[in-house]
């Protein structure tokens, strides 16, 4: 957890208090992963969660897994780090939880990462969310359907 | 629940202020906070001497922000009902939130007296209890808990994990074993089941009852009960090696084929066939290439594969692995190969591999552009890059920088190319000119936190914290007192060691002092932090992650950068202690930097908003709930001024030094610095522990040889012989120390004969010199034998040899200065700082210039 923090505070602006690494580990262990250096320093990590059946809404939500943070090392990339990442977490939350789909926010400026998302990994995207992030842009809200995988 | 003792006059209340004393406790529970304070108010009319009354109201207080006001009405009712449960519960609670711990799990036991049966205050004690890690009086709360409410799952699992915690797993698993008994109508699939059932195995495993533990595991999982497939492929490895058993081989490649990535598979597949990953193998190499081949899309079996083998295998492997990485132009290609290193023949083969290619991709000036070389200029930049590394990491920065200036010249636009040339310049001395090469590759893509945050990194390295502080506020809040508060409330223990450390070479002990004690304070709140999950982990029924959390808690001070925060500030202290005038010469004429002035005028004006806002008129939220901890305290010590002028240094060390001593037992460097504390303040038992310690790992090591000596030194010259027992025991060390006969002097002169060639050994030597008085020429002399033939002196040691002349006052600093300039030709570390600052100036307006044009993230 130490790793995974350090890493995103050295790769992302959204960053997060210990607790909050923590509290994702404690609730949700089987569904977050990360990659190592042969040191066992983190290179890469995903932070996922899921969010439960939303009984009380008009629609309700079925049980889906979402990401809520992920990043690689810049002097660890190409090595397919993030995909690897985000398929071992898909498979945990189908299978533990019955995920029904997985879903993500990316920045609509961040080509590289939807296209991991889209065109490698199968997201599709939902709906644009406006001003979504702390500087004021705009994120895509994409989502995977997890009966395929 | 009380039980049938009365109730004292002083507690009773006629029946109109009975319920209104209930109707307190609910608008209590729903944090109706006003109306709350009008019902004590009026119970208090009547009777004002009402404890539980009064502590009610002071706990309401308290959620209103008038802490001190409320918690003397706490103080108060507890003084006027000493037996009454609830006012133990609400002082308890108070000082919970405080995060006194101790003191509140005493007021609990104190309300548990007088309401044996009390379900919230049981609960909230046995959360205190783990925390405190008092485990025996854990599983006792938690015995009382289960007999008071059998029919709640969850107090099974607590009692069970309370006797895990506190090391009885034959009770554990019989508690587990009666629970699932009482089980009725589990669900087809449930995951607080699964996890349960989990958790059973895991304690079986760890009473080492395999064959039951797997018996539990495969009836579940066929019955799916136990649902996480992943956990039980590994358990199922795990279980079936340690049996010996013939199917676990078929485990482990099937957790192989799940995660082809998974370096402990591949290890937990091998231990299993008896074979190592680190000799030499065929039947390995084998079973390695089989995989390589059967999953074709991952790196493990290749790279393993590359440790194993030897020879012309190892030839053919690495070429081709070599090939490939660089053909896909993988940025971490060398970091990952260069751990091969320790190995001289691999090295070579691996150097000649490179060059190889780079022959091979060099593009001629007469290949036509639209050739099928066309790939080639990416992989001869790549492999560029690569030997750039491979030379750097060899020590032959000229080399590496002419192997890199060549790859900027084919492609500017890389940043990597750019970093790569910044760590080459680092490790050669020149951080001024690493730090703008870090710039280069930052201005490439401004976008990237991550070449902002290395940037950063470089500057501090550089000593150019104003800089580097800029430089970070393009990716910290812009609500932020100051880019440094915002990585500090983040938690960033990269950007606080790295200040530290700025700070401290700036010669600037006590900002230096400010941020250690900063990176202290994030310890302090991770440590805090697993409260909630005592009581939060058993209602999720996450059990086999909770043990684990509690292990790393456990640990938690054992991280590389604590541990170098302590040290680093128990470095600072010894020095203030030994030299008084550094911290007088501080706390009298501070000096801020532009951007401290700046960070401090906007802290002052964001205090003197907040101290403004009351003025308003009264708060409009009245009802709003501000909880049971205290604010935070303005930081009034903003420069490090009360922590460098502290009277008892040498205590402050040995606080920051306490769990050291216990969590990282074979770090020589703890021990010496320990042991440096202990010998001033004259702990001499203590001081013989570290130095026993610190021999122990290396007797030969030159901080060990200079506190052996340092010791022996002491207890020949103590005025009295401290009592026995420990005045002969000290004597008998020193005896062993420097055997009788020999002076210490000679000794040194034996040990220095022994390591001439090792530059920290011989400067060890010439502290010790020193310290025996020897004249300065002499021990002059000494130091300058790191500069011999054969030595191998390296900047980080020169740099410390440096200091050490200086703290001497000797005459020859200039000219070990000049040689070293000289020596390393690419430094500016040895400059004269006049020099040094100049290029400062030079380097950092020029950096100005560029960022005028850099478009900064939004």
């Amino acid at each position: 957890m130490m790793g995974m923090q350090a890493a995103n505070l050295q790769n992302l602006p959204e960053n997060y208090v210990m607790k909050f690494w923590i509290y994702h580990a404690m609730t949700w262990p089987q569904i977050s992963y990360v990659a190592e250096d042969h040191k066992g320093r983190i290179v890469g990590y995903v932070l996922a969660k899921i969010e439960e059946r939303n009984e009380n809404e008009n629609e309700p939500q079925p049980v889906h897994g979402h990401v809520n943070s992920i990043s690689v090392l810049r002097s660890y990339r190409r090595l397919g780090l993030a995909k690897k990442l985000m398929i071992l977490s898909q498979q945990a939350m189908k299978e533990i939880y019955k995920a029904e789909y997985v879903s993500l926010h990316v920045r609509k400026s961040n080509k590289a990462a939807i296209g991991l998302y889209r065109d490698t990994l199968g997201f599709e995207v939902a709906k644009v969310e406006k001003k979504y992030y702390g500087d004021g842009e705009d994120a895509l809200s994409m989502r995977l359907e997890l009966k395929d995988i | 629940m009380s039980k049938a003792l009365p109730v004292p006059a002083k507690r009773h209340l006629p029946s109109k202020e009975a319920t209104l004393f209930k109707e307190l406790l609910t608008l209590y529970e729903t944090r109706q906070l006003k109306k709350g304070l009008k019902t004590a108010d009026q119970i208090l009319k009547k009777f004002p001497e009402h404890g539980e009354t009064i502590c009610m109201k002071g706990l309401l207080l308290t959620h209103m922000g008038r802490r001190e006001e409320g918690i003397d009405f706490v103080k108060k009712g507890v003084k006027l009902d000493l037996t009454s449960h609830i006012v133990w519960h609400v002082f308890g609670l108070i000082q919970k939130g405080e995060k006194n711990y101790e003191e509140a799990l005493k007021s609990y036991t104190q309300a548990l007296r007088f309401d044996k049966e009390n379900l919230n205050i049981l609960r909230d004690a046995a959360q205190l209890q783990t925390q405190l890690r008092l485990f025996d009086a854990l599983v006792e709360t938690r015995h009382t808990l289960l007999k008071i409410r059998p029919s709640l799952r969850q107090h099974w699992i607590a009692l069970a994990v309370a006797y895990h915690l506190n090391g009885n797993l034959s009770e554990a698993r019989k508690t587990l074993e009666h629970y699932e008994r009482t089980l009725k109508n589990v669900a087809d699939y449930d995951i607080e089941h699964s996890e349960t059932l989990l958790y059973h195995v895991r304690i079986l495993e760890e009473m080492e009852d395999y064959s039951e533990a797997l018996s539990l595991l495969d009836v579940n999982s066929k019955s799916r009960a136990i649902v996480d497939r992943t956990a039980i492929m590994e358990c199922r490895a795990r279980l079936l090696s340690k049996l010996k058993s013939d199917e676990a081989e078929h485990a482990w490649r099937a957790l192989i084929e799940h995660n082809p990535d998974c370096y402990d598979y591949y290890r937990g597949y091998f231990s299993n066939q008896g074979l190592s990953l680190e000799n030499s193998s065929q039947e390995a190499l084998d079973i390695l290439r089989q995989f390589s081949s059967q999953l074709s899309k991952a790196t493990a079996p290749r790279r393993l594969a590359l440790t194993i083998a030897t020879g012309d295998e190892f030839r053919d492997l690495a070429k081709s692995y070599l090939l490939s990485g660089l053909t896909k132009g993988i940025p971490s290609l060398f970091v990952d190969v260069k751990s091969l290193y320790t190995n001289a023949s691999k090295r070579d083969v691996i150097e000649e591999l490179a060059e190889a290619a780079r022959v091979e991709f060099t593009p001629s000036s007469d290949t036509p552009p639209s050739s099928a070389e066309d790939t080639d200029p990416t992989i001869y930049l790549w492999t560029l890059y690569f030997l750039a590394q491979h030379h750097s990491y060899l020590g032959r920065p000229k080399k590496a920088l002419e192997t890199i200036t060549i790859a900027l010249e084919h492609t500017p636009t890389l940043p990597e190319v750019h970093t790569c040339k910044a760590r080459i310049l680092k490790r050669a001395g020149d951080l001024l000119g690493a730090a703008k090469s870090v710039n280069d590759a930052r201005l490439l893509d401004g976008q990237d936190r991550f070449l902002n945050t290395k940037c950063a990194k470089y500057l501090l390295r550089a000593g150019c914290v104003e800089e580097a502080s800029n430089m970070l506020g393009l990716f910290t809040k812009k609500d932020a007192v100051s880019p440094g508060a915002d990585l500090e409330d983040m938690q960033s223990l990269l950007y606080l060691m790295e200040e530290a450390d700025a700070h401290y070479r700036n010669g600037k002990p006590n900002l230096a002092l400010k941020k250690y004690h900063a990176v202290q304070k994030v310890f302090n709140e991770i440590e805090d932090d697993q409260y909630d999950f005592h009581g939060y982990n058993l209602r999720k029924f996450t059990l086999n992650i909770y043990m684990k959390l509690v292990k790393w808690e456990d640990q938690l001070r054992s991280h590389p950068a604590h541990v170098k925060a302590a040290l680093s500030a128990s470095r600072i202290y010894i020095k203030i202690h030994d030299d008084p005038s550094i911290a007088t010469a501080i706390t009298s004429s501070p000096q801020l930097t532009g951007a401290e002035k700046k960070a401090k005028k906007k802290a002052k004006k964001a205090a003197q908003k907040v101290q403004e806002e009351p003025k308003k008129g009264p708060t409009p939220s009245a009802n709003e709930d501000k909880g049971l901890e205290p604010v935070q305290p303005k930081d009034d010590d903003p420069e490090g001024l009360k922590l460098i002028g502290v009277s008892d240094p040498l205590e402050q060390a040995f606080k920051l030094l306490q769990p050291l001593t216990t969590l990282v037992t074979d770090n020589i460097d703890v021990w010496t610095v320990v042991y440096d504390v202990a010998i001033r303040r004259k702990k001499y038992l203590q001081a013989l522990q570290a130095l026993n310690h610190a021999r122990a790992l290396n007797v030969e090591h030159p901080e060990v040889h200079v506190r052996s000596m340092h010791f022996r030194q002491t207890i020949d010259t103590l005025p009295e012989e401290p009592p026995a027992p420990i005045g002969p025991l000290l004597k008998e060390v020193a005896q062993k120390v420097v055997p009788e006969g020999l002076s210490i002097l000679t000794f040194n002169g034996q040990y220095l004969q022994r390591h001439i060639s090792e530059p920290l050994a011989v400067l060890a030597a010439a502290k010790v010199a020193h310290g025996l008085k020897e004249p300065v020429q002499e021990v002059e002399q000494v130091v300058f034998g790191v500069l011999g033939e054969g030595t191998q002196l390296d900047i980080p040691t020169a740099l410390k040899v440096l200091e050490f002349l200086t703290e001497i006052k000797s005459g020859r600093v200039e000219e070990f200065r000049s040689v070293c300039n000289k020596q390393f030709e690419i430094s500016t570390v040895f400059k004269p700082l006049t020099e040094l600052e100049a290029l400062q100036k030079r380097t950092l307006s020029g950096e100005e210039e560029e960022k005028e044009e850099d478009i900064s993230p939004a």
